[in-house]
């Protein structure tokens, strides 16, 4: 009761001191403060831990009733930060003024996980001091939770996530952050030497041009495009493909013919049969500088359209400032790490699709991200143990 | 095996857990009739299991990708739940929940029906994709057996037929799951950092994943100071909603405009 009353009070403080400050939110203390502050914390909670255990009043800071309502607390403060977009509220609105539009970043959200690791923090210095091996669980998943929540939070400020833009046969060192659109210098430069998409195989349908919308075939399947494909469509006719260029262009004769992988677009030859009218045509989902080719098929149309992109790629050479050279190649879930930046592929120009030369990437330096993946380390190994404990209990009972 | 067969298999699967759940009842008095029974309720999982692999074997990639493919996990892991909780509590009811469950994700997935499609986005292909969705995805069919016997053991109470082991079958599903849910939680997280580049950016998908994941934590200190477990039984009834927020809802929020996890519908 009392804890439940606490916790509201520290969301109502936290509310109150958004809309003072009209929704400015918490500036975390960078380097070194952040680092300061941590260790004042923690050594506060080990003091107060220590010295004061039998005083009743941080014995009940430190109870599960407290955390039991933290625990709701951040749970409804995450609910209202999960329902409402987060930066969409023009300033000066109310969602705005209390910062409910930026959660994650507001007072209140601060104070109660303060206080959470407050009294996770002291039951954590009970629990591990006197040291006993039964409590190893218990260190572990919430020490784990500590100390990931906490550098989390305050490494925030330390993180940096930049966009570097990059041209095919041009090197680059200038990046930018998203937000400010200040174009920052990296200590290396990235010379992008090719980029590269490849897609999955193209799709045709029928299209119904009154309704504006596709025709689903008996199959239900979204066919794809390749030889000796057959799809009917109940009632209209059937489609068969007869050939299959995946890149191609057109030759003298309008014919199709095979080119080199980047330059050409995708053309098939398909028969179509409408109950019994049989002819043959070209169709194709065509490119920056070809129209797509699509054939009627009684009140409809056979269309193609290009496949999804199935990975893209940058080869790229990165040249330190020292001069050190390294080659490699960059790929959504295959970042590379180059002085102490990690380089994700992150995007390219999508109205040039397969034919983009621009390749999006992105640079990020986190320095407090070993401590969180410690973190998160020892909440796994203590799910480990909790799991196998469980398990030995579920025996039993 | 492709979308085509679907409405077949998922007949065929129904068809299996009726007639063996009809045949519990001559099976009070026939060991005869007990095996039978037991053989066609596990042929419905087993059909449903053969779909999967095959349907994973047409797609070349794994079904996982959309919620309908999930239902398709669901309806096949859900009654396995069922099945075990009898074997190893001797507690029959929860597999006909578990199995009336499994039949409407079925259902659902005839109603709109999944197109076939083979297209993995790149952010999907990892070596992390399968663990962390498998992970969720037995958390949440261990939660849902839970919150399902939760909701049973608050029935049972009003009819003053408490069962304390109802009651710890709720409580070790609960357990089980929490634990899963972790595991999806930080497996979510490793992935984040290597496919978009930070481990935690507050998605509403990760956020509502970690109110579900605080409501489970709730419940364990609820647990730890000795609460009424008869109370305990409508909360993990109710938690339960939380979860589905997490699992489907997120994508009808206002927040989902902009969330990267979009794909998952
Ligand atoms: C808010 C601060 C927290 C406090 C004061 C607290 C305190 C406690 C206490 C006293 C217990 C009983 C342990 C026992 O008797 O063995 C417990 C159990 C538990 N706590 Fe916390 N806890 C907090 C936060 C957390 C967090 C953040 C997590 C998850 C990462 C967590 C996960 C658990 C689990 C899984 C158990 C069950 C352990 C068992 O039964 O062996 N707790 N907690």
């Amino acid at each position: 009761m009392e804890a439940a009353l606490f916790t509201l009070v520290a969301i109502l403080a936290g509310l109150g001191i958004e809309l003072l400050s009209s929704g400015a939110g918490i500036d975390i203390p960078g380097w070194p403060f952040n680092l300061v502050f941590l260790l004042l914390f923690g050594g506060l909670i080990l003091v107060v831990g220590l010295m004061f255990r039998e005083h009743p009043l941080v014995a009940w800071l430190g109870g599960i009733p407290l955390g039991l309502s933290l625990i709701v607390g951040l749970a409804l403060l995450s609910l209202v930060g999960g329902v409402l977009p987060q930066n969409k509220f023009p300033p000066g609105s109310m969602v705005a003024m209390l910062r409910l539009n930026g959660m994650f970043s507001s007072w209140p959200f601060a104070l109660v996980t303060l206080l959470f690791l407050f009294n996770l923090g002291l039951a954590l210095v009970w629990k591990t001091i006197p040291f006993k091996v039964a409590n190893l669980q218990f260190m572990l998943f919430h020490g784990g939770f500590w100390i990931a929540l906490s550098c989390g939070l305050l490494g925030a400020t330390q993180l940096e996530r930049l966009v570097v833009p990059l041209y095919e046969g041009k090197a680059s060192d200038v990046a930018y952050n998203r937000e400010s659109e200040k174009a920052i210098h990296l200590p290396f430069s990235i010379y992008l030497k090719d980029f590269q998409i490849e897609q999955y195989a193209p799709k045709f349908a029928l299209y119904d041009p009154e309704h504006d919308r596709l025709v689903e075939p008996k199959s239900k399947l979204v066919p794809e495009i390749g030889k000796g494909v057959k799809v009917e469509w109940t009632g209209i006719g059937s489609v068969t493909v007869l050939d299959y260029l995946p890149s191609a262009m057109p030759g003298a004769n309008g014919v199709p013919v095979a080119v080199d992988g980047k330059k050409g677009v995708a053309f098939a030859r398909v028969r179509i049969d409408e109950n019994g009218k049989v002819s043959d045509h070209w169709i194709s989902s065509g490119g920056p500088q070809l129209k797509p080719l699509f054939v009627p098929m009684g009140n409809y149309f056979i269309v193609m359209a290009d496949g999804a992109p199935k990975a893209f790629r940058s080869d790229v050479t990165l040249i330190g400032a020292g001069g050190e050279r390294k080659t490699e190649t960059l790929e959504v879930n295959k970042p590379v790490d180059f002085y102490g930046w990690k380089l994700y592929q992150s995007g390219y120009d999508e109205s040039a699709g397969r034919w983009s030369t621009l390749s999006l990437v992105e640079a990020v330096r986190d320095p407090w991200l070993p401590a969180v993946y410690v973190g998160f380390f020892m909440i796994m190994a203590g799910n480990v143990l909790f799991f196998w404990k469980g398990v030995k209990k579920m025996e039993a009972a | 095996m492709t979308l085509v067969e679907f409405p077949a298999i998922a007949l065929a699967a129904v068809v299996c857990w009726a007639a063996g759940s009809l045949l519990q009842i001559p099976a009070k008095n026939s060991r005869i009739f007990g095996s039978l029974s037991w053989l066609f309720m596990l042929s419905g999982t087993l059909v449903l299991a053969w779909f999967l692999t095959s349907y994973w074997i047409a797609l070349e990639r794994p079904p996982l990708r959309t919620l309908g493919e999930t239902r398709l996990w669901y309806a096949m892991l859900i009654p396995v739940v069922g099945f075990l909780v009898e074997y190893r509590y001797k507690i029959g009811w929860l597999k006909y929940y578990c199995m009336g469950l499994a039949t409407v994700f079925l259902g659902i997935n005839y109603l709109h029906p999944d197109v076939f499609e083979k297209a993995l986005m790149p952010a999907l292909q990892s070596p992390w994709f399968v663990p962390h969705v498998v992970v969720y995805l037995v958390g949440y069919v261990l939660l849902a057996a839970s919150a399902v016997s939760g909701w049973h053991n608050v029935i049972q109470n009003f009819r003053g037929r408490r069962s304390e082991k109802g009651e710890s079958m709720s409580h070790y599903l609960a357990l089980l799951g929490f634990v899963l849910l972790t595991f999806g939680l930080i497996f979510g997280a490793l992935w984040a950092k290597e496919a978009w580049g930070h481990y935690w950016t507050w998605d509403p998908k990760e956020t509502w994943a970690f109110i579900s994941w605080l409501a489970y934590l709730g419940y364990l200190h609820l647990v730890a100071r000795k609460t009424d477990p008869r109370k305990l039984q409508w909360y993990l009834g109710l938690s339960f909603f939380v979860l589905l927020v997490c699992w489907f809802g997120v994508n009808y929020l206002p927040s989902a405009q902009n969330s990267v996890h979009t794909y998952s519908g």
